[in-house]
């Protein structure tokens, strides 16, 4: 029993193609299995995998197309059976393979009468055509048809509402999935105490990857997006710019704090009196004997300067951390760069040290 | 289908047959009925000259210009009428004979519509109560039965016998006055003796004669007299006089007692009469008998009649209307000709028939004809259904029918003689429900207007069976086989007995009691109702709003056809007239996307197709192609697929994937949750194409002009402008930019008329005081779009200026969105509540996505199962790649019929693609989904299928709408209703109620009088945003209780308030 179990998880993971074929060019199908897998792991995975195969898999499109002449893409050209309207949407159908960084160029140049299909596009030597018999017109007579063409890779899909177009060219609505559809199934076996689990992933594309592909991609993209997890934790991550300044500005330090006061703020917080403040009379009367006046007199003392004045108890510099926390979300209106706010934290910061250590653990970064 | 050779028999009749029937016999026999009531026009005066038609020489001259071009430059697609006249002198004996115009008549085209100032319009057809008389019994307040006779003339006037309690007969002439029979009967010229004469029952006629009248009826003058006084009501002596005899004459006897032909032959039947057939008029023979009858209603002889049996209605349909007009035009131009006649004497003049007549008559009656009259309607065009159901209409409603706001329940419901005739399921929903119907697919307008649907006879001898028509009146003495249940041929009579229906009820008779049997399943529904598969298994509200909704469905740019159909689509189709179909046999040599030109026996024919069109409800029309070159057709092949066609079989909507589950309450009350696929692969996209118009006039300061150079406006909302101030053709434009730049010419010493406010930025901004206000168009808001079409047509006006309009057509492509209208055929309706990405939505166990996401709740309680079977075949159909044509009542053939089709199939479906999930015994048609979040199944199998789903024309991009500002109601100062007018949502009771609920004091003030109609504070609001300060808060009442008060005081009540002081009691009165 023990012996079986070692065995077991000593076999690693692996990866097999089961089945592969290729209903038509633009229809690929592989099966695959992923073993041995713990029991609730083939879930784990294969939804990811079926959710990044649906939606991250990058493809390429024809996005743009630019045509001579023509008032707009509900006309017709003389000579041609579609309207330039239809052309663009059988545009939109065609598969193409690359592996473009952003868009590329392409056009179709083509002497009458004949039909003009995927074929007839001349492509930049990184981009390639799937399925060649794909249609997009069929000239009736003896004209020529260019059409200019913007190739682009990139992910989901984008509808472009044809507002901005210069020089005669349309958008088209680009749909860059290539996986047609994605699917995932459990078998599960083994004993009761110990189940395992095959997962069977299978994968339909448009024939523009194939699904080894396709599963190699969704895989990286998944890797890609779970790395970061493995570095270490960013220090200043910017959350927003700050915009949600619930609990973040709190534990800014002081030490950044001197870089950023300007004396724009230190003019606010002078011109803000303690008298404002509404702090208990014996706490104002032993602060006034001290001579602080204002906030920016406030804060500029330590909490070891203030347990040295008279009367001055523990307690007290607890009370005028809270009232300065209601005040902080009054200023807060004035205060754009939240500046005045670090302030007060510092303070909070600097008042409570060695008294009580911070719920967020963030002693160590100090 | 009947499989005794008479195949030929049982093809469905043209979907326009009945507007095409009509519109011939009024061409063919309607004209000439009336031209020869034509008279004979003599001058007044030595009667020198005599007039005259010449019937027989009429001709119709074949239209100038063609249909199209008709539409184009909006004219009336119309023929002329040419006839010839004579002129005869009397004293020389001579004749002068022309051939005359005397008007145009609009034509009717192949949809079965008239093109009239370049609309298309339709008549539909009208549905009256036959004239003759009705007995009916009601009790009175006492309750005692009283018995009434209802003489209802030609022209819908009415009369009415009663007899009362103690056996006295009345006329009732008016609402309230009523006269007694004798009365009447001498005001028509008969005496007391021929009356007693005439009668069954003298003594009782004698016995309510009393001395007064004995008086009246002495004399007919006596008798007119009193039947004037009480019929208009007057009080006091009047004279007896020729005017008198004469307004009694057009105001009582020509409106109520005319019959005309089909009221004498009623009332001949009714009251067993021989009156010769010119008799229209009612006789006092007629009102006698009347009387006799009611006398023996009294004594419970005789039978009541249903007024609301079609026997007893007739259709008024094109026909019967424009002739009607025909008419109505000759009598004026009679007159006409009578006036020139005489004027032309009087000056001496030697008048031609040319001379004499004019075509203004003729033509602007059929002009006010379609343009005003209530029945004539412009044609629908949503989509092909629509198009072919609008003429096939039939209304209770417009002249001499009833109102819709006074129709009883009684009228308005479905009566068994409908049976074939008026579908019992297409109905307008709200106010007008049940006054608008929609003909059987197999009726037809008989003789006299009377509605008549096909059986097939069962006769003894033969096995052939004869097809016959049978109206209202005749079928109900049959028994008519029922044709939901019955095998289908007689010679396999498995059943013995067959329900069947014998005068109104519902009996089961042996087979060989049978008479006649209905021919075809779908013979008593409408084409709409019979689009939808599996009726019978719906909630026959629901295939109400079904039949409705087809109609509204948007064509989409690309159409596919239903997998579950009833067969109909391709006859709805190819009459609706949206394909292109070879109007001969030939080869095709040549296709592009605007032609198709066809070459046979000898002469090339082309075809042109329509692109990119504008429907009359924005909608798209389109053609596209469908033969390719050099391929020979037949005559009546189909060229090109018009939109919302495929392969000549209406296409209204898509088949898609559907789950009926509810996910996170997305789809509560019907909201419906779809993917993003539907968006990005085009499958719900459709084309809206619009039409903006201006037209330029004259002013006291001159012409408006159309100019690219418009002072003050930003560049960027002329960028699209031409060198001639008109949007070019194929730029995008954006709400608020200008579509065509005008200047309207004005006073330049206008300053004064600016608010100080206003002339006080003039002066900072410097802005000069021009000579002319612009008074562009500009594309309202949501109006976004291609521009694909410009057209300038100057109309050629009588004087130096010819006014000019510019129309600008601007193309939409509208994806679906949240807030679409989706249907599908079974009356199941719903919005779209949130697109979902693909790897979002559940998907199946072969992984994938479902399209769309319905409600389970909506389908128990509306009763609608026929969307579970259509959904459950559908997705079989699509997985064998079949399609079902399924008539309707195929339970006929055995039990439970379609729940085994369907399940058989699903089982095949399942077997055929290994797919075990598709029919799994536990839970057929059900399946186990996942969620595509998080790939857990969930926790019931849910029920898949691909149902043909429409998206309907009620879009968000029509309705969605804001208000900041804008303008108020003139009388209450309240803001406006309605999006077209830039309104505002009114904040009425309840609302009210729901923002004091919340407490939101200052909220609520807002909204009653800054934003309403408070003018004080209103004006406060602009000039603190000018001055700057607080905005003062507003005191006394708004403006609608001050119209309150005002109308109050038109009513003598003053209703004020006073503040009285506290020092000196001093009042001081308050103005409210």
């Amino acid at each position: 029993m023990v012996r079986e179990k070692v065995r077991v998880s000593t076999r690693t993971l692996q990866w097999k193609c089961v089945e592969s074929r290729v209903d038509s060019k633009r229809l690929y199908y592989g099966r695959f299995i992923l073993s041995p897998l713990m029991k609730g792991q083939a879930d784990t995975i294969g939804i990811a995998m079926r959710r990044a195969l649906l939606g991250e898999i990058e493809g390429t499109c024809i996005t743009r197309a630019k045509f001579e002449k023509i008032p707009h893409e509900y006309s017709t050209i003389v000579g041609i059976q579609e309207s330039v309207h239809e052309i663009l949407m059988n545009l939109k159908e065609i598969v193409l393979r690359s592996n473009l960084y952003g868009t590329c160029n392409a056009s179709i140049c083509v002497k009458g009468p004949g039909c003009v299909t995927a074929q007839d596009i001349l492509l930049p030597p990184s981009v390639e055509i799937i399925d060649n018999t794909q249609h997009i017109a069929s000239l009736m007579e003896p004209i020529h048809l260019c059409i200019g063409l913007q190739i682009e890779r990139n992910r989901g899909y984008h509808i472009k509402s044809p507002n901005n177009f210069q020089d005669g060219s349309y958008p088209i609505d680009a749909v860059f999935m290539p996986v047609r559809n994605a699917n995932h199934s459990i078998h599960s076996y083994g004993n009761q105490n110990e189940k395992q689990e095959i997962l069977f992933l299978e994968i339909w594309t448009n024939g523009s990857l194939t699904p080894k592909e396709a599963l190699h991609e969704a895989s990286r993209n998944l890797i890609d997006l779970f790395l970061p997890f493995l570095h270490a934790e960013e220090e200043n991550l910017h959350l927003g710019k700050n915009k949600y300044n619930v609990t973040f500005p709190l534990f800014t330090f002081h030490k950044k704090l001197a870089k950023l006061r300007k004396p724009k703020n230190e003019i606010a917080l002078k011109s803000i009196f303690i008298d404002q403040l509404e702090l208990p009379p014996r706490i104002y009367n032993s602060l006034k004997g001290s001579k602080i006046h204002t906030l920016s007199d406030l804060l500029n003392k330590s909490q070891e300067d203030l347990m040295k004045m008279k009367h001055f108890r523990i307690e007290d510099v607890k009370q005028i951390l809270d009232i300065l926390e209601i005040e902080k979300a009054f200023h807060n209106r004035f205060n754009e760069e939240n500046v005045e706010n670090a302030f007060i934290s510092s303070f909070f910061l600097n008042k409570t040290k060695g008294q009580k250590k911070d719920e967020m653990g963030f002693e160590s970064l100090e | 289908m009947l499989g005794d050779g008479n195949g030929g028999m049982c093809t469905i009749p043209g979907f326009n047959q009945i507007q095409f029937e009509g519109f011939c016999r009024f061409i063919d026999q309607g004209l000439t009925e009336e031209l020869s009531k034509f008279p004979k026009i003599e001058d007044d005066t030595d009667q020198e000259i005599e007039f005259q038609l010449f019937v027989e020489t009429y001709h119709l001259v074949e239209p100038l210009i063609k249909e199209r071009d008709a539409v184009y430059e909006l004219l009336t697609y119309s023929s002329e009428l040419y006839i010839s006249a004579g002129l005869i002198w009397k004293s020389s004996r001579d004749m002068q004979k022309q051939t005359i115009f005397i008007g145009n008549i609009p034509l009717m085209n192949s949809l079965g519509t008239s093109i009239v100032n370049g609309i298309y319009r339709i008549v539909i057809n009208q549905i009256l109560q036959s004239p003759g008389i009705y007995y009916r019994s009601e009790l009175d307040h006492n309750g005692i039965s009283v018995y009434t006779g209802t003489i209802i003339s030609d022209w819908g006037g009415r009369l009415e016998l009663e007899i009362d309690r103690k056996a006295r007969i009345w006329a009732r002439v008016s609402r309230k006055q009523k006269i007694s029979i004798l009365v009447l009967s001498s005001a028509m010229g008969s005496n007391l003796r021929e009356i007693l004469e005439n009668v069954c029952y003298p003594e009782m006629f004698l016995s309510f004669l009393n001395e007064k009248e004995k008086k009246t009826i002495g004399s007919k003058e006596n008798a007119i007299l009193e039947f004037y006084q009480q019929f208009s009501c007057v009080g006091g002596d009047p004279v007896f006089s020729e005017s008198l005899c004469k307004e009694l004459h057009t105001k009582f006897f020509q409106q109520r007692c005319e019959l005309g032909r089909i009221g004498r032959q009623n009332m001949n039947r009714r009251l067993n009469l021989d009156i010769p057939q010119h008799n229209t008029f009612l006789l006092p023979r007629d009102i006698l008998a009347a009387a006799d009858h009611l006398i023996g209603m009294k004594f419970g002889m005789g039978t009541l009649d249903d007024t609301n049996h079609l026997k007893n209605k007739r259709i008024r349909s094109v026909a019967d209307l424009l002739q009607d007009q025909f008419g109505l035009a000759l009598v004026r131009l009679e007159s006409v000709v009578r006036r020139t006649i005489c004027g032309a004497i009087r000056h001496k003049l030697i008048p031609t028939p040319h001379n004499l007549v004019t075509s203004t008559p003729l033509t602007t009656t059929y002009e006010s004809f379609f343009g005003l009259h209530p029945l004539s309607q412009v044609l629908d065009r949503t989509n092909p259904l629509t198009q072919i159901v609008h003429g096939r209409k039939l209304s209770y409603l417009g002249p001499g029918g009833l109102t819709a706001r006074t129709a009883s329940f009684r009228m308005r419901d479905i009566h068994p003689s409908y049976y074939g005739r008026i579908c019992p399921i297409d109905t307008s929903e709200g106010i007008n429900v049940g006054l608008i119907g929609s003909l059987a697919i197999h009726a037809r307008i008989g003789r006299g207007g009377s509605l008549e649907s096909p059986f097939y006879e069962i006769s003894e001898r033969s096995n052939k069976g004869r097809m016959l028509y049978f109206s209202p009146s005749r079928d109900e003495y049959y028994m008519v086989a029922a044709g939901n249940s019955l095998a289908l041929n007689r010679g396999i009579q498995e059943e013995q007995v067959v329900p069947a229906r014998y005068r109104q009820e519902f009996l089961t008779l042996a087979w060989d009691q049978v008479h006649l049997r209905s021919i075809f399943p779908f013979q008593y529904f409408s084409i709409g109702a019979s689009l939808i598969p599996f009726i019978e298994h719906n909630d026959a509200n629901r295939a109400l709003m079904s039949s409705n909704m087809q109609r509204q469905a948007v064509p989409l740019s690309q159409s596919e056809r239903c997998i579950v159909g009833t067969g109909l689509e391709r006859q709805a189709s190819l009459d609706s007239g949206v394909t292109a179909i070879a109007e001969r046999e030939g080869k095709i040599i040549y296709t592009n996307s605007d032609k198709i030109i066809l070459s046979g026996s000898g002469d090339t024919l082309s075809i042109p197709l329509v692109m990119y069109q504008r429907s009359n409800k924005n909608t798209w029309m389109h053609q596209k192609p469908q033969v390719p070159r050099g391929k020979c057709i037949k005559k009546g092949q189909i060229l090109a697929d018009g939109a919302a066609t495929v392969g000549g079989e209406l296409a209204l909507g898509k088949n898609v994937l559907v789950a009926y589950m509810p996910w996170e309450g997305y789809n509560f009350e019907d909201a419906v949750l779809i993917s993003e696929r539907l968006v990005y692969e085009d499958i719900y996209t459709s084309f809206h194409i619009r039409k903006y118009e201006m037209q330029t006039h004259v002013t006291s300061q001159g012409p408006e002009r159309i100019t690219n150079e418009i002072p003050h406006l930003e560049a960027h909302l002329l960028r699209n402008l031409d060198k001639n101030g008109i949007v070019m053709m194929g730029s995008w434009v954006e709400a608020g930019e200008i579509l065509v730049g005008k200047l309207t010419p004005q006073m330049a010493e206008e300053e004064s008329s600016y608010a100080p406010e206003e002339r006080l930025l003039r002066a900072i901004l410097g802005i000069q005081i021009s000579t002319s206000k612009e008074t562009c168009l500009k594309l309202p808001i949501g109006g976004r779009g291609r521009v694909i079409d410009v057209r300038w047509i100057q109309k050629r006006g009588g004087s130096s200026y010819n006014p000019e309009t510019i129309r600008v057509y601007i193309l939409q492509k509208r994806e679906i969105k949240v807030g679409d209208k989706v249907a599908g055929r079974h009356g199941n309706k719903g919005i779209i509540s949130k697109i979902l990405p693909r790897q979002d939505m559940p998907y199946l166990q072969d992984g994938r996505p479902v399209d769309m996401v319905f409600n389970p709740l909506g389908v128990p309680s509306r009763m609608n199962v026929g969307q579970i079977f259509e959904c459950s075949l559908g997705f079989a159909g699509d997985l064998l790649e079949r399609h079902y044509r399924i008539a309707p009542f195929d339970e006929r053939y055995e039990q439970e019929a379609s729940r085994k089709l369907v399940f058989s199939e699903l089982y095949e479906a399942s077997k055929q693609t290994a797919n075990p999930w598709v029919f799994e015994p536990e839970y057929p048609g059900k399946s186990r989904l996942f969620d595509g979040r998080t790939g857990d199944p969930f926790e019931q199998p849910v029920i898949i299928g691909k149902p043909y789903i429409l998206k309907l024309i009620h879009q968000v991009d029509d309705k969605i709408h804001g208000r900041s500002s804008g303008h108020y109601a003139r009388v209450t100062q309240q803001p406006l209703r309605g999006r077209a007018k830039q309104g505002g949502q009114r904040v009425g009771e309840m609302e009210v109620w729901a923002l004091e609920g919340f407490g939101v004091a200052h909220l609520l003030q807002e909204m009653l009088t800054y934003k309403s109609d408070h003018i004080r504070a209103r004006q406060g609001v602009l000039g603190t945003t000018i001055l700057g300060g607080t905005i003062p808060k507003p005191e006394d009442a708004p403006e609608s209780f001050r119209l309150l008060v005002r109308e109050l005081r038109s009513l003598a009540l003053e209703l004020n308030h006073f503040l009285v002081s506290e020092k000196n009691f001093q009042i001081n009165r308050k103005e409210a």
